[in-house]
């Protein structure tokens, strides 16, 4: 019998271990070596630079001004989607009239590619005729021909509302799978013992989806480290690299300037982020597991 | 899910609720409702200022230029060779782990499932690189092959987490019944376990097309040439063509999106469970 096993675990794991092991493990090890060259993407020869990449990122000013968009596009893809998905959870959760209507809604824009999420906000930021300036125009009724996604100080904001626009659905069905699992008889309770509605959400709901809450924010986080097509369509990290994110750097550093020893070095410690995160992830799955679970 | 819960849920004003929802509805359907207005107009109408007013007339030129236009058909066929292969391939594949995983477990098996499940936390830019040699070494840069295979390998995270976390319900009496029987591994696993899978099936299927379809790094990296490019590069390079031809971007962007969305539409169920599924196991 161990031995039938033994032939059918090879049988079967053998063509799937190949792929992964040859296409994604094996260049993500292979990363490592090339951030320690000077490969330029065509030549066969290249050589060795040791820790030359590694000492250019620490000195590399468009690096360091990719890694702070990097941390704000963080911060705000954590804060406005998460926010914004747990009160919409909450809303659809009080059994309104449409609730599958309304949540189809909300989760539409999930399903478009970045592509078009990233066209249809440049329309929106469009200076002359773009929705924004329109209603700002009506309500001010003066002209306003304000150009978001080429001033350096609104770039990388409205690409973030765009962004916030598409996840926000996403965190609300994970909120709302959360909600189901809190038993109705519980708020009940709450409310005959007379806690208002706010006590209720604070000391009741809130500690009750803390493992929905890890969910939402650990892919939020992950999902921001891998911005890049949305910010490619809509301002290609300008204007001035003022969008730029760590991501968007390693591609241009990569297949712009074909510095891909340098490329890969950015990749590499883009990696080593996401290593950590993914690592206090699953520490705080386990913990909210032995609390709730 | 909401409309069959008990009555006392958090939240007491169903009329003000329902209010407040009807406006974040409707400013969250606005951006795509520009793009669906923009597509029925025309040119002279959206540059005056008009695109977010309801149009006078229907005008059907955009998607006559869109639906005309051979570099279109060209960039969907692109698409769907990417797609539809690459969405069977990685199914299968996770289909053949998953059931390693779940019924056939070895020691370290948990460990190897956790390593492949993680794949779906990095960031593709990691692998970007040493990608790019390999297939520019055996030249099969500037073809459809590499954005193929490299979606069938980075599917299998999700792959393999939902198959093997579905077959993990299906009861081992069965298999062990049917093997008893004399039926192999492979019948146990293609008559018995598949057929009893098929929501998990339908929930990949959907979300790995809808993800596929929509992808923009790869085939940026891996294809060059117009007539490789697929639908979501299409619809960057057709920019300069169509430049200040905003509807007919507007209507281009419909037709890209349409088989995606009609996935939502017809499979909403599996989409947002699958979404909710990979999320919380993950």
């Amino acid at each position: 019998m161990e031995q039938h096993n033994r032939f059918w675990r090879i049988a079967l794991l053998s063509l799937p271990l190949a792929v992964f092991g040859l296409f994604v493990v094996w260049p993500l090890l292979s990363s490592f070596y090339y951030s320690f060259t000077n490969w330029n993407g065509f030549d066969p020869d290249y050589s060795f630079v040791g820790f030359d990449n590694f000492a250019k990122i620490a000195t590399d000013r468009l690096f360091l001004q990719a890694a702070i968009n990097t941390t704000i596009w963080m911060v705000a893809a954590i804060v406005l989607p998460t926010a914004l998905g747990l009160m919409l959870a909450l809303l659809l959760d009080a059994r309104v009239t449409g609730a599958r209507v309304f949540k189809s809604i909300f989760y539409l824009p999930i399903c478009l590619s970045a592509v078009i999420v990233g066209q249809i906000w440049t329309w929106i930021y469009q200076p002359d005729w773009g929705l924004l300036n329109t209603i700002i125009a009506q309500v001010t009724g003066e002209t306003f021909k304000y150009a978001w996604l080429a001033k350096p100080d609104s770039a990388l904001w409205s690409v973030i509302v765009a962004w916030s626009w598409q996840q926000t659905g996403l965190s609300m069905v994970i909120y709302l799978a959360g909600l189901t699992a809190i038993p109705g008889d519980l708020l009940e309770v709450c409310e005959i013992e007379g806690a208002s509605p706010w006590q209720r959400f604070r000391r009741v709901v809130l500690p009750l989806l803390a493992p929905s809450t890890v969910v939402v924010v650990a892919l939020s986080v992950i999902n921001s480290l891998k911005g890049f097509d949305i910010l490619y369509i809509m301002t290609g990290g300008g204007p001035f690299n003022s969008s730029d994110t760590l991501a968007m750097h390693m591609y241009n550093e990569s297949f712009k300037k074909y510095l891909m020893g340098y490329g890969s070095a950015i990749s590499v410690v883009l990696f080593l982020i996401a290593l950590a995160i993914i690592g206090l992830y699953f520490r705080q799955l386990r913990k909210v597991d032995r609390i709730y679970g | 899910m909401a409309d069959t819960l008990p009555a006392t849920r958090f939240n007491p004003w169903p009329a003000t609720i329902f209010t407040i929802l009807c406006v974040l509805a409707v400013l969250f359907l606005l951006p795509t409702v520009g793009v669906l207005l923009s597509s029925i107009k025309t040119t002279r109408e959206i540059s005056m200022g008009e695109l977010w007013s309801l149009p006078a007339s229907l005008y059907l030129g955009n998607f006559a230029e869109v639906l005309g236009n051979p570099a279109v058909h060209q960039y969907f066929l692109n698409t769907l060779l990417v797609t539809l292969p690459a969405t069977a391939v990685s199914i299968t594949l996770g289909a053949l782990a998953g059931y390693v995983f779940a019924k056939l477990p070895f020691r370290g098996s948990n460990v190897l499932f956790l390593g492949i499940v993680a794949g779906m936390f990095f960031p593709p830019q990691v692998i970007l690189v040493p990608l790019f040699r390999l297939f520019n070494g055996i030249g099969l840069i500037d073809t459809l092959w590499p954005v193929i295979i490299v979606h069938s390998a980075l599917g299998l995270p999700i792959c393999v987490l939902m198959m093997r976390n579905f077959f993990a319900t299906v009861p081992n009496a069965l298999r062990e019944a049917a093997i008893m029987e004399g039926a192999s591994e492979w019948q146990v696993l293609t008559r018995v376990v598949l057929p009893l899978s098929l929501p998990a099936l339908a929930v990949l299927a959907t979300l790995q097309f809808t993800w596929i379809w929509n992808d923009f790094l790869w085939p940026l990296i891996f294809t060059q040439s117009d007539d490789k490019r697929t639908i979501m590069i299409g619809i960057v390079n057709l920019k300069g063509q169509y430049s200040v031809a905003w509807g007919v971007q507007g209507a281009l962007s419909l037709v890209a999106s349409l088989p995606t969305l009609l996935v939502f539409l017809f499979f909403q169920r599996f989409f947002i469970k699958g979404m909710t599924m990979g999320a919380v196991k993950g």
